[in-house]
C-alpha cells in the first residue's frame, strides 16, 4: 500500500527493489518507453535483453534516476521516485551501483583509487574498506598489478572489471549493468555476468541489459525481452536458483 | 603545490596571475592617482596672496604681516620679493623677465593650515582689517581651470580601476571554467556514485579556489615589487625607508585583496561550470 510520502517502504521490506508501473520515457518530442512494467526483486537478477536501440539504457537511465519518467510509477528501493526531492534521489543513488557502457573514470587515478571512490565520497575509513576492496578485486578478477596502474594504462576489458568493482565497491541493494559484456569474447562475457549475479547472494537486487540472449543461462535470473520500448518477461528461459541448481 | 601543476594547469595558473597583476598594477595606479590629486587640491586649497592696499609702502606690509602671524588659519606667511614675482610671472609668460623690472610689490604670500575653512579668506581679511590694514585675499579660483579637476581624477581612477579589477574578475572566473572541464571525468563519476550538485561542484571549485588563492598572491606579489621598483625609479633619492614612510596601510588593499578576490572568482567559475556538468550527468538528480 502506497504512503502519502515519497517512501514505499512496504513494497522495499516485501522484497521488491524496483517496480515500474505504466512506466513512459523519452528524450524531447520522441518516446522511448511506453507503458512499461518491470520488477526486480532482492537477491534475485533480471537480464534484459532485445535488439539494438529497444530502449534498454533508456531503462537504465530511469532506474539510475539520471532521466525522468514521463507517465506512470516507479518506486525504487522504496522509494517513490515521482514524490521525491533532489535530496531523496541523492541519497537513493548512494544505493545504486552503476556499471556503465562505457564506464567513465578519474583517468588519472590507479584502478583501485577509482574503485574506491564511492567509499572516499561516503567518508568511509581505508581501514574498514580495505580487505573487503583487495576482495572485490580478485572477485570481478582484476589483475592486482593492472589495479595499480592508471586508469588510462589498462585495458578495455580491465576497465570493464574496474567499472564493475567500483559499481559493488559500497555494497549497493541495487547493481544496473548496462550491456557489460560489450565488446568481451562469449566466454569472458559469461563470466562477468556470473560474476555480477554472484551478488544476489548478498541480497541486492541485480538488473543486466544485453543484446545476448544467451546470457540467460548464465545463473538463475528473470529474462526480460524489450522491444519497440515494451517490456516482457520471457517465462520460458528464467530460472530460479533452485530450478538453476 | 610542488610537481602538482602539470601542463593545463599551469598555464591556467598563469593566466589567473597575470590577471591578478594587471589588476593589482591598475589598483596600485589609481591609487597613486587618488594620492596626487588629493594633494593637489590641497596644494591649491592652501596657497593664497595677500595684495596689501593700505597703509601703502613698507608700512603697510610690516602692519599685515604682524597681523598675519595672529591670524587664524595661517601657517606661513612670506612678502613676495622681487626675484619670486619675475620668476613666477617668467614662468606664466614664458618670457624672461628681470627682478629690476619689477615694481614695488605689497603681496604677501600665505600657506593656509590644513584645517582652513571655506571662508578663511574673510575671517583673514577681517583679521587684517581689526589691525588697521586693508588688504585684499586672493585665493585659487573655484570656477577656472584647475578647479575640480582633483575630485574628477579621483573619481575616473577608482572607478577605472574598479571597472578594470571587475573584468579581469571576469576573466579569472572564465579561465577557471577550464579546471572544471579537466575534472568533468571526476565530477561524472561524482554523479554517478551518487554526489549531489554542491558536493561535486564545491570540491571542483575548492580546487580552482586554492590555484586561484596561490596565483593571486603570486600576481600581487609582482604588482608589488614592480610598483615599489617604479617609485624608486621616479622619485630620486628615494630610499626603502623613504618608500616605508611614504606607504600608507590604505594603498596595499589591492595587494592584500588581489589573492582573494582571485581565489572566489575562480571558485565561482569552477562551481558554475562544475555544477552544469553535473547537472549533465545527473539529469533528475
Amino acid at each position: 500500500m502506497a504512503r502519502a510520502n515519497s517512501f514505499d517502504t512496504d513494497l522495499f521490506d516485501r522484497g521488491i527493489a524496483v517496480r515500474l508501473d505504466g512506466l513512459s520515457a523519452g528524450y524531447g518530442a520522441h518516446t522511448v518507453l511506453s507503458g512499461l512494467d518491470f520488477e526486480a526483486r532482492k537477491g534475485e537478477v533480471a537480464l534484459v535483453t532485445g535488439p539494438e536501440a529497444a530502449g534498454k539504457s533508456t531503462l537504465m537511465h530511469l532506474l539510475r534516476l539520471t532521466l525522468a519518467p514521463r507517465a506512470g510509477r516507479a518506486v525504487i528501493l522504496g522509494l517513490d521516485i515521482g514524490r521525491s526531492n533532489a535530496g531523496q534521489r541523492a541519497k537513493l543513488k548512494r544505493r545504486i551501483g552503476y556499471v556503465a557502457e562505457n564506464p567513465v573514470f578519474v583517468e588519472h587515478l590507479t584502478a583501485l583509487e577509482n574503485i574506491i571512490l564511492p567509499l572516499k565520497m561516503a567518508r568511509r575509513r581505508a581501514r574498514a574498506y580495505e580487505r573487503d576492496v583487495i576482495e572485490l578485486v580478485d572477485f570481478v578478477g582484476l589483475d592486482r598489478g593492472g589495479a595499480d596502474l592508471p586508469v588510462e594504462n589498462i585495458s578495455g576489458a580491465e576497465r570493464r572489471r574496474a567499472a564493475i568493482a567500483r559499481a559493488l565497491a559500497s555494497k549497493p541493494d541495487l547493481i544496473l549493468a548496462d550491456d557489460p559484456t560489450a565488446g568481451m569474447s562469449p566466454e569472458e562475457g559469461r563470466r562477468i555476468v556470473k560474476r555480477l549475479a554472484e551478488m544476489r547472494r548478498v541480497g541486492a537486487a541485480v538488473v543486466i541489459t544485453s543484446q545476448d540472449e544467451s546470457l540467460a543461462d548464465v545463473a538463475p535470473m528473470q529474462h526480460w525481452r524489450i522491444a519497440r520500448g515494451r517490456l516482457a518477461i520471457d517465462h520460458a528461459s528464467s530460472a530460479d536458483a533452485e530450478a538453476f541448481e | 603545490m610542488k610537481n602538482a601543476l602539470a601542463g593545463v594547469e599551469r598555464a591556467l595558473f598563469w593566466t589567473l596571475a597575470f590577471a591578478a597583476f594587471a589588476a593589482v598594477a591598475v589598483g596600485l595606479g589609481a591609487r597613486a592617482a587618488d594620492r596626487l590629486a588629493s594633494h593637489y587640491d590641497a596644494e591649491r586649497a592652501s596657497y593664497a596672496i595677500v595684495r596689501v592696499t593700505y597703509p601703502e609702502g613698507p608700512e603697510g606690509m610690516e602692519a599685515a604681516e604682524a597681523a598675519l602671524r595672529a591670524a587664524p588659519h595661517v601657517a606661513e606667511a612670506a612678502p613676495m620679493s622681487a626675484e619670486r614675482a619675475a620668476a613666477l610671472l617668467a614662468e606664466w609668460s614664458g618670457a624672461a623677465v628681470r627682478p629690476e623690472d619689477m615694481p614695488a610689490l605689497s603681496l604677501i604670500e600665505l600657506t593656509l593650515a590644513a584645517s582652513a575653512p571655506r571662508d578663511v579668506a574673510t575671517r583673514i581679511e577681517r583679521a587684517l582689517t581689526r589691525n588697521g590694514v586693508s588688504a585684499e585675499i586672493i585665493m585659487a579660483p573655484q570656477a577656472s581651470s584647475g578647479a575640480g579637476v582633483g575630485a574628477r581624477v579621483r573619481t575616473a581612477a577608482l572607478w577605472g580601476a574598479g571597472a578594470f579589477a571587475l573584468v579581469m574578475a571576469l576573466i579569472v572566473s572564465l579561465a577557471a571554467r577550464g579546471i572544471a572541464a579537466r575534472r568533468r571525468e571526476w565530477v561524472i563519476v561524482m554523479a554517478d556514485c551518487g554526489a549531489t550538485r554542491s558536493q561535486a561542484a564545491g570540491k571542483v571549485a575548492d580546487e580552482a579556489a586554492l590555484l586561484g588563492l596561490g596565483a593571486g598572491a603570486v600576481g600581487a606579489g609582482l604588482a608589488g615589487a614592480v610598483a615599489i621598483a617604479i617609485l624608486l625609479l621616479a622619485i630620486p633619492g628615494a630610499g626603502l625607508d623613504a618608500l616605508r614612510a611614504m606607504i600608507l596601510p590604505i594603498d596595499l588593499i589591492p595587494l592584500a585583496a588581489a589573492p582573494f578576490v582571485t581565489a572566489i572568482a575562480a571558485g565561482a567559475g569552477a562551481r558554475a561550470a562544475a555544477g552544469q556538468f553535473h547537472a549533465q550527468a545527473a539529469r533528475l538528480g
